[in-house]
């Protein structure tokens, strides 16, 4: 991020400040800031194909999280928040520590019922049930969330990212609903999203030009939860020394629908997506392509104790819709057709040993390649269609 | 008044004496919130930090106990209608995104009434509906 463009954001930031304070000068109850925090280690071993380090064969433990989150109330209509997050997952992701977000949260509408509110800042991006807190261990389903739909290959897509979100909820006798709409600078300057996005890592840079996030939530009476999420986002591409692309550009919309049903101790839940795929202008190495991706996965949740809870997730991830097989992509490059889906089961157990400690055990079967972490696999033509894996993770909170 | 303080008296009480679930959890706030009752369902709005203000605009500020303490657990599914695991996950997807903060976690009762008798707009809960100086039972409706 530049100086000027830092600047820029703490102007917005006092100017939020100041035309806050006049309205809202009452005092607030109950101490104004809150810290909380987690730290979590996996061990990872699988078959044929990596994931997060070198799992096959053996044992990774290159899977660890750890974040401090902060909320500081500074006034009573504005609220401060962010994360610092310290995070390893092989060769995918080696950043080390980074702050995960940086949010004002201007408050300026609120009664019992309803609330309206602008968030500025580096913010989350509303992605699904699960992207806003998907590196707090204990918010996931699982030791890994559904690939399909979350990627880890292009998580830095769907982070958080600095820009701006209007957002509003409120309560009322037909359930509760919310709202997020709003306009951010993405990341897509990282290996894996070039290895998602342009086939592998590439000596250019993909920046980031702008995203359109929308997202609606409706909880419903009957413990339903439905839930509507818009993303368009653009990059451009710059090309580097002696590269084999050319200047282009590529274009990322998703449409994705989520529902969850709670029954008890049982939790459903599904979430469906069509992910749009554009590349542009980037040469005769990479031609212009229009790609439908289709993902989605079905999950089930039971509490069958207070502190235990089995999971069982179907996912599917074609990359191409009207290519499912990866035959005709397999024809067209000669690269393996079995990188074009995936298609995993996964059998997951949590034990929550006390309100602190939680931890995990999950069982993969995976059919194809499809979201495999490319600098994991960096040799396109040693991945195998067919591949399992086991997790094992330990987490802490505070 | 006198009178009728202490009629209320021996009707809650009474209450205690039928009824086993009275005797569970009772919802108590700081002496400056309106009011006498509450209904379940503002209840279970405030605990799942959907609704943050008092009707007199007061910022509402949520004490709740160790999730495995029993007072809790009877607390959230008797009076919330909801698991103390299900609670959580509502407060970590909340807090951690930054939209709301998370309830203000106490070690025990003591502090929770101690807490509840400091702090304006304070809610918490107590594992009998007895009446404390300096903080109010609300009834549930």
């Amino acid at each position: 991020m530049t100086a000027s463009r830092r600047s820029g954001w703490n102007s917005l930031l006092l100017v939020g400040l100041l035309a806050a304070s006049p309205v809202w000068a009452d005092e607030l109850a109950g101490p104004r800031y809150h810290i909380q925090g987690f730290a979590a280690q996996g061990l990872i071993g699988s078959t044929n194909n990596r994931f997060f380090g070198d799992s096959r064969d053996g044992v990774s433990t290159e899977f660890t999280e750890a974040g401090l989150h902060g909320t500081w109330q500074a006034l009573d209509a504005v609220r401060l928040s962010g994360q610092v997050l310290y995070r390893r997952a092989g060769e995918s992701d080696k950043d080390g520590l980074r702050v995960d977000y940086a949010q004002a949260d201007w408050q300026f509408y609120q009664t019992t019922t309803t609330q309206l509110g602008l968030k500025l800042g580096k913010v989350k991006l509303p992605y699904g049930l699960y992207n806003e807190t998907r590196d707090v261990p204990f918010t996931r389903p699982g030791i890994l969330l559904p690939q399909s739909v979350y990627v880890d290959n292009s998580r830095d897509l769907l982070l958080a990212a600095p820009g701006a979100f209007l957002h509003g909820a409120s309560v009322q006798q037909y359930g509760a609903t919310d709202f997020l709409l709003g306009w951010v600078r993405p990341d897509f300057d990282s290996p894996s999203v070039d290895y998602s996005f342009l086939g592998t890592t590439r000596p250019g840079k993909l920046k980031g030009k702008g995203a359109l996030g929308a997202r609606l939530r409706w909880d419903l009476p009957t413990d339903t939860t439905l839930m509507l999420t818009y993303a368009n986002a653009t990059g451009d591409y710059a090309p580097g020394n002696a590269d084999l692309l050319r200047a282009g550009s590529i274009r990322f919309r998703n449409l994705l629908f989520s529902a969850q049903q709670r029954l008890d101790t049982l939790t459903l839940t599904a979430e469906y997506g069509e992910p749009r795929f554009d590349t542009a202008g980037f040469g005769p190495f990479l031609p212009d392509s229009h790609r439908v991706i289709q993902a989605a996965y079905l999950q089930g949740e039971w509490r069958f104790l207070p502190a235990w809870e089995l999971m069982l997730r179907h996912d599917i991830f074609y990359r191409d819709k009207h290519d499912k097989s990866g035959r005709q992509f397999a024809a067209a490059t000669g690269l393996p057709a079995h990188s074009m889906f995936a298609r995993d089961t996964t059998l997951g157990l949590r034990w929550d040993t006390t309100p602190n400690l939680m931890l995990r055990a999950e069982f993969h079967h995976v059919d194809g390649t499809g979201w495999l972490p490319g600098p994991d696999n960096p040799v396109f033509l040693s991945r195998e269609q067919r591949w399992n894996m086991w997790l094992l993770q330990a987490a802490y909170r505070f | 008044m006198a009178h009728a303080h202490f009629l209320f008296r021996r009707l809650v009480l009474l209450i205690l004496l039928v009824s086993p679930l009275a005797a569970s959890a009772g919802v108590i706030v700081n002496a400056d919130v309106e009011g006498h009752s509450i209904s379940v369902a503002t209840l279970r709005n405030i605990y799942t930090l959907r609704q943050t203000l008092w009707p007199n605009r007061e910022p509402i500020v949520i004490f709740v106990l160790p999730d495995d303490h029993p007072v809790h657990v009877a607390f959230a599914k008797e009076k919330l209608g909801l698991y103390p695991y299900r609670l959580r996950q509502t407060w970590d997807r909340m807090s951690f995104s930054g939209m709301a903060s998370a309830p203000i976690q106490v070690k025990d009762e003591n502090e929770m009434r101690a807490r509840v008798r400091a702090t304006p707009g304070a809610i918490g809960y107590t594992s009998k509906d007895i009446v404390y100086d300096g903080i109010k039972t609300l009834r549930l409706e």
